[in-house]
C-alpha cells in the first residue's frame, strides 16, 4: 500500500465537499450525547464530595430513597471488587480499579468534585432534590495540590497503601521516565553559550463544549444498552464492562453525536454509575454533568514545572540539552510524563539529551488526555528556552532551528530513528513567508516556535457495502468529531471513481461494525482511511470479477474505470457494466457486495509545525492581543482540505487560550474557584485574528493517500510561540503561565 | 409545587406548556418540547450555545425563565430553515466548513442571523464583536467569521471574491 | 528461533521497575514469545505489555506481535504514548 511517487492529480483528495452530516448539524437535528431521550427514562443525579481528601465513614441513602419518584441509589459499594488490571482503551494505561473508584468513590474522597453517591428520579428536579438527601459522614484529611508540596517528605498520600519507587520510601510519585544519550554536563561546560530556566503552568482544561452525557439501559437478563457520545464507543464498551465486570457483548453501545473531546472523551465517568441506576430500576437512566461538574470533577492536561538548560557552540550546533519536568497526575495515576519525554526536543539533533519527567498525584481529578498530552508543556519551556540561546549567540532564532533541526535518520530521543518527517520541510516553507518580513507597530513583538507529536495508528475496522442500485455505504467504528465521515467517503470515491455523492458513510455501533480504537491520536484519517481504502479497493475487485463472470471472461480482463467494469481484451472488449448494474443482479451472481477491512494500522508518522505569532501588549493593562498568527504544518496529504485547515486553526485556538489566559484556581481549602466558562477563560471571537494555515505535503510512503496525522500537532508550538512574541514586544521573558494581563502588567512594571 | 401553564409562540406556532416556576426556557424547549437544537453548555450564559431569539432579540435561553416567554414570540434554531430549503447562514457554514463537532453550531447560525437580521453589511470586527458571547473550541473561529461574511453579502446579493 | 539471541534494550520506566537492567540477550521465535520470556525475567510484565508497551524491531515500531525474529539483531522495548 505505497503512495506512488509521481506527483498524482486525484478525484476527490484535496478537495473540499460539504460534510455528509453538515445538514443535520446545522438545522439542530443531529442528536448529541446531550440530546438523547429513552421512553420511559428516569433522570439521574450525582452527590460529589466537598472535600479535596477525606475518608468516606458511612454513607446514609435512607432519606433519598424514600422521597416519592426516587427509583434507585448507588454508591462505590454497588460496584463490584476488581482486581488490579492495567488496561490501554482511551488515550492511555489506567488501571481499571482507579477506573472505577473515580466512577463512584470507594472509601476515600480524592478531590473536590469526586463522586460519590448518585440516585434516579422521575424528573431532574427530584433527582437532584434526592441527591442533597444523602448524608455522607466524613474524616476530613489534610489535602495537597501543588506539585513541590505533594513531593515533600510530609505531603499527604493520595494512594493507598502508598506507594513508591521500588528502592525508595512511598511517596506521590506515579511515573518516572528518563531517556537520553551522552554527557551532558560535559558538553554544557564546554558549551560556548548556556540558557537556563525554569517554567511553570496550573492545569487547563480541553474545553469541550458539550458536557459529558449518557443513558444506559441494563436488563436482569444481563443484556444492556447504552447511548452516549464519547471519542471511542468501543472503549466506553470495553472499560464500562470491566468496571461492571459483565461481559463486552452484553452491552452494545450507540455512539451519538460528540460536542468536542479532545482527548477528554476518552475515558468514562458516568456510564458505569448509569448502568448500576438502571439495573436497581429497571427502567434507562440519564446521567448528564453540568459545567461545574465537568471542571470540578474530569480531567484537565496536568499543570507542570519544568526545568530546561539547553548548550551550544559559538556557531549554534546545539551541543546538549537537559529538560527535567513534574506533571500533576491528579488524584489517579496519569500519562502525559511518557509523552512529555518523547516530546521535549526530539526535533533537534543533539548528541547529549537528558529529559526526564515524574507524575505526581493530588488531590486534584486524574489528569486526562489534552491533545498532545504532555507535549504542549515541555515544549513551552524547550522553544522559550531556543529563544533565549539565539538571543545569547545573536543568531536569528529560524536559522538557529533549522542548523540544528533533526532530519529523517536522526534519532529521536528514545533512540528510535525518525521516519519521512516534514519538519526541515516546515521550516524552508515558514522561511519563505512573507508573515516574516511583515512590518510590526509599536507595542508589537513577532514570536516563533516549532514542535511535533507521535501520533498513532491503531486498529480500525471497515465495512463497505454495495447497495442494489450501485450506490455506497462505509461504515466505520471511528466517531466523527471533525469531519472524519467526509474524508473517508472522499477516499472511498477516490478509490471506487464515483462522484462524493455516491459514497456515503455512517458511524456504526458496536454491536454492528468490528473493533475499531478511540477517534483520537492524530489516527482516524490515518488507521481509518487505510481500513476504508482497503474495503474499497476490495469492492471494486469483487465489482470486476462478478462482471467477469458474467461475461465469461478471465479476471484479468476487466478493469475498473470511472465506476464501471469495462472488458479490455478478448470478444466481449469494450463490455462496460455499471455499479448499478452488477449490484443489481448480486443476487444471481454470488451474493451482495461489500467488504469489511480490519486492520491494525502501522507505519505511522509524526507530525511538524512551525508557527509565527505576533502579538501587541497593552502597556497599561498588560493585555495581550494576538495581531497576526501563521501556522505552518507539514500534513501528509490533506484529504478534505479544508477539515485539516480546520484542525491547525482549532489547536492554535486552544494553544493561545492556554498561553495567554487558561488557568484552574483553587482557594486554600483545595476547592476550585472558576468551574465555569466566565473566570475559565477561553478565547472568543474578539480575542482572535484570522488564523493562516500552510499545509506542506510531505506523504507517508506506507498510507496510500500518504496521510498523516494532523489534529494533534497545532497545539503544541503556540504557548512558546505567543511568549516569545511577548517577549519580542517587551523585553520581557513570561516563564509562567498564563501570560495574563495582570502577570504581564507586573512584569513590566517590576520596578515600581 | 403548582406548575405554569405558559401560551406562546415558538417558529411561528402557538405552543403551550407546562412548567415549574424555576425552569429556564432552556429546558422547556429541550426536555418538555423535545427541541433539542438549542444545547446547554453551561447553563451561565456564557458560552452561546443555547442562544433563540425572543420576540427578535437575540437571548441566552438558559437565562431566560421559560415562563417569561408568556405572550411572547421564540425563535430557534429549528425554525432558521424554510421547510427543507436552508438559510444562507446555514449554507455558508456548510460551504466553509465553519463547523467541526457542531455543538455550538445552533447558537452561532441563530447570533449571525440576528447580527445579519439588524446590520447586513458588518465589518470583519463588527462580526467578531457581536459573536464574542458564542464559543467555539474547535474552529479557532477563522471558518465562522468568513461563512458569516460570506453570508452577509450573499444577503446583500452580491458574491464575495473566492 | 533467531540466529543468535537478540539484544533486548529495556527503556526506562520498566528498566527500573520490573528488570533492574537496560540491556539483555534473549532467545525468541516471535514478539509473543518474547514477551513471555521477558516476564519470566521480570515478573508481572506481560500483564501490562499490552497496555503499556511498544516494541521496535530493529530501529521501527511493530505492532503485528506474530512477527518473526529470525534475521532481527534488536528488539527496543518502549512506553507506550497516547494521543487525546
Amino acid at each position: 500500500m505505497n503512495a506512488p511517487d509521481k506527483i498524482e492529480t486525484f478525484r476527490h483528495i484535496g478537495t473540499r465537499p460539504v460534510r455528509p452530516d453538515g445538514v443535520d448539524k446545522v438545522t439542530g437535528k443531529a442528536l448529541y450525547g446531550t440530546d438523547f431521550k429513552a421512553p420511559g427514562m428516569l433522570w439521574g443525579a450525582i452527590l460529589r464530595s466537598p472535600h479535596p481528601h477525606a475518608r468516606i465513614l458511612s454513607i446514609d441513602t435512607r432519606a433519598a430513597e424514600k422521597l416519592a419518584g426516587v427509583k434507585a441509589v448507588a454508591t462505590g459499594r454497588d460496584l463490584p471488587t476488581l482486581e488490579s488490571l492495567v488496561m490501554h482503551v482511551g488515550e492511555g494505561a489506567s488501571d481499571i480499579v482507579d477506573v472505577s473508584h473515580n466512577c463512584l468513590a470507594f472509601d476515600k474522597v480524592l478531590y473536590e468534585g469526586h463522586p460519590v453517591a448518585a440516585v434516579a428520579a422521575t424528573t431532574p428536579e427530584l433527582a437532584r432534590e434526592a441527591a442533597v438527601l444523602i448524608s455522607v459522614e466524613y474524616e476530613v484529611l489534610p489535602h495537597v495540590l501543588g506539585l513541590d508540596e505533594a513531593l515533600a517528605d510530609d505531603a499527604p498520600l493520595i494512594r493507598e497503601p502508598a506507594r513508591g519507587r521500588s528502592d525508595e520510601k512511598p511517596s506521590n510519585i506515579a511515573m518516572d521516565v528518563t531517556m537520553g544519550r551522552g554527557d551532558v554536563e560535559a558538553a554544557l561546560s564546554g558549551a560556548a553559550a548556556v540558557v537556563e530556566g525554569r517554567y511553570t503552568m496550573e492545569p487547563v482544561h480541553q474545553g469541550y463544549i458539550e458536557p459529558h452525557a449518557c443513558v444506559a439501559s441494563w436488563n436482569g437478563d444481563g443484556q444492556a444498552q447504552i447511548w452516549c457520545s464519547s471519542q471511542g464507543h468501543f472503549m466506553v464498551r470495553s472499560l464500562t464492562a470491566s468496571v461492571l465486570a459483565i461481559p463486552q457483548s452484553d452491552i452494545r453501545v450507540t455512539p451519538l453525536e460528540i460536542g468536542g473531546g479532545f482527548g477528554g472523551k476518552t475515558t468514562v465517568y458516568l456510564e458505569p454509575v448509569a448502568m448500576i441506576l438502571s439495573r436497581k430500576s429497571g427502567r434507562p437512566v440519564r446521567l448528564g454533568m453540568s459545567r461545574e461538574d465537568v471542571f470540578r470533577a474530569t480531567g484537565p492536561a496536568p499543570g507542570a514545572i519544568i526545568d530546561v538548560r539547553l548548550g551550544a557552540d559559538a556557531d549554534g550546533t546545539l551541543v546538549a540539552a537537559e529538560v527535567t519536568f513534574k506533571y500533576h497526575s491528579g488524584a489517579f495515576a496519569a500519562n502525559d510524563a511518557g509523552a512529555g519525554v518523547s516530546s521535549a526536543i526530539g526535533h533537534y539533533r543533539i548528541a547529549n539529551t537528558r529529559v526526564s519527567g515524574i507524575e505526581v498525584l493530588c488531590n486534584r481529578p486524574a489528569a486526562k488526555a489534552y491533545r498532545a498530552p504532555g507535549a504542549p508543556q515541555v515544549n513551552f519551556a524547550v522553544e522559550s528556552a531556543i529563544d533565549e540561546l539565539a538571543i545569547k549567540l545573536g543568531m536569528d532564532p529560524l536559522e538557529l532551528r533549522m542548523k540544528n533541526a533533526a532530519m529523517p535518520g536522526d534519532l529521536q530521543t528514545s533512540g528510535l530513528p525518525w521516519g519521512e518527517i516534514g519538519w526541515v520541510q516546515c521550516l524552508e516553507a515558514a522561511k519563505a513567508h512573507p508573515h516574516l518580513s511583515a512590518p510590526l507597530g509599536p507595542n508589537q513583538g513577532r514570536g516563533i516556535a516549532g514542535g511535533y507529536w507521535g501520533n498513532y495508528g491503531g486498529p480500525s475496522t471497515v465495512n463497505l457495502s454495495v447497495a442494489e442500485d450501485g450506490t455506497f455505504t462505509v461504515a466505520t467504528g471511528s466517531p466523527d468529531i471533525g469531519g472524519s465521515r467526509a474524508s473517508m467517503a472522499i477516499m472511498a470515491a477516490e478509490v471506487l471513481e464515483v462522484p462524493y455523492e455516491q459514497v456515503r458513510c455512517v458511524v456504526a455501533d458496536t454491536a454492528s461494525i468490528g473493533l475499531s480504537f478511540v477517534t483520537g491520536g492524530s489516527r482516524t484519517t490515518f488507521a481509518t482511511g487505510m481500513a476504508t481504502v482497503e474495503a474499497a479497493r476490495e469492492v471494486k475487485r469483487l465489482l470486476c470479477e462478478r462482471a467477469a463472470r458474467t461475461w465469461q471472461v478471465p479476471a484479468e480482463d476487466v478493469e475498473w474505470r470511472e465506476g464501471n467494469a469495462v472488458c479490455t481484451s478478448g470478444e466481449k472488449l469494450g463490455s462496460k457494466m455499471s455499479a448499478g448494474e452488477i449490484a443489481g443482479s448480486s443476487i444471481h451472481s454470488g451474493g451482495p457486495i461489500t467488504a469489511t477491512s480490519a486492520l491494525s494500522a502501522q507505519g505511522w508518522l509524526p507530525g511538524f509545525g512551525f508557527h509565527i505569532c505576533d502579538v501587541e501588549v497593552d502597556q497599561e493593562t498588560g493585555h495581550v492581543s494576538i495581531v497576526r498568527y501563521t501556522a505552518v504544518q507539514d500534513v501528509g496529504r490533506a484529504i478534505h482540505a479544508d477539515y485539516v485547515e480546520g484542525q491547525i486553526q482549532g489547536g492554535v485556538a486552544q494553544g493561545i487560550g492556554w498561553a495567554l489566559n487558561e488557568t484552574y484556581i483553587y482557594n486554600g481549602e483545595g476547592k476550585l474557584e472558576n468551574p465555569g466558562f466566565l473566570d475559565y477563560r477561553m478565547p472568543v471571537t474578539s480575542d482572535m485574528p484570522m488564523i493562516d494555515t500552510v499545509m506542506v505535503e510531505v506523504p507517508n510512503p506506507v498510507h496510500p493517500y500518504g496521510v498523516k496525522g494532523v489534529g494533534e500537532v497545532p497545539i503544541v508550538p503556540p504557548l512558546a510561540a505567543v511568549a516569545n512574541a511577548v517577549h519580542a514586544a517587551t523585553g520581557k521573558r513570561m516563564r509562567s503561565l498564563p501570560m495574563s494581563p495582570d502577570k504581564v502588567h507586573a512584569a513590566l512594571h517590576a520596578e515600581s | 409545587m403548582n406548575r405554569n401553564h405558559v401560551n406562546t409562540t415558538i417558529n411561528g406556532d402557538a405552543t403551550q406548556f407546562l412548567c415549574d416556576p424555576g425552569a429556564s426556557l432552556l429546558d422547556v424547549l429541550r426536555d418538555a418540547l423535545h427541541l433539542t437544537g438549542s444545547k446547554e453548555g453551561c447553563g451561565s450564559g456564557d458560552c452561546g450555545a443555547c442562544t433563540v431569539q425572543l420576540d427578535g432579540e437575540m437571548v441566552c435561553s438558559c437565562l431566560v425563565l421559560a415562563a417569561e416567554a408568556e405572550g411572547r414570540t421564540v425563535a430557534t434554531i429549528e425554525g432558521v430553515a424554510e421547510g427543507s430549503v436552508l438559510h444562507p447562514v446555514q449554507q455558508k457554514f456548510l460551504e466553509h466548513a465553519a463547523l467541526q463537532c457542531g455543538f455550538c453550531t445552533p447558537g452561532f447560525i441563530v447570533a449571525a442571523k440576528s447580527l445579519l437580521d439588524r446590520n447586513p453589511n458588518p465589518t470583519e470586527t463588527e462580526v467578531r464583536y457581536w459573536l464574542a458571547g458564542n464559543l467555539c473550541r474547535c474552529t479557532g473561529y477563522d471558518k465562522i467569521v468568513r461563512a458569516v461574511m460570506d453570508a452577509a453579502a450573499e444577503l446583500r446579493q452580491e458574491r464575495t471574491p473566492a | 528461533m533467531s540466529a543468535s539471541p537478540l539484544r533486548i534494550v529495556i527503556m526506562p520506566p520498566f528498566d527500573k521497575e520490573f528488570f533492574g537492567v537496560e540491556r539483555l540477550s534473549i532467545d525468541a521465535g516471535n514478539l509473543f514469545e518474547l514477551i513471555e520470556k521477558l516476564d519470566a525475567q521480570g515478573p508481572g510484565f506481560a500483564k501490562i505489555a499490552r497496555a503499556r508497551v511498544h516494541l521496535a524491531v530493529d530501529g521501527v515500531l511493530e505492532t503485528d506481535w506474530t512477527r518473526l525474529l529470525a534475521d532481527v539483531r534488536e528488539v527496543i522495548v518502549l512506553p507506550r504514548v497516547g494521543g487525546g
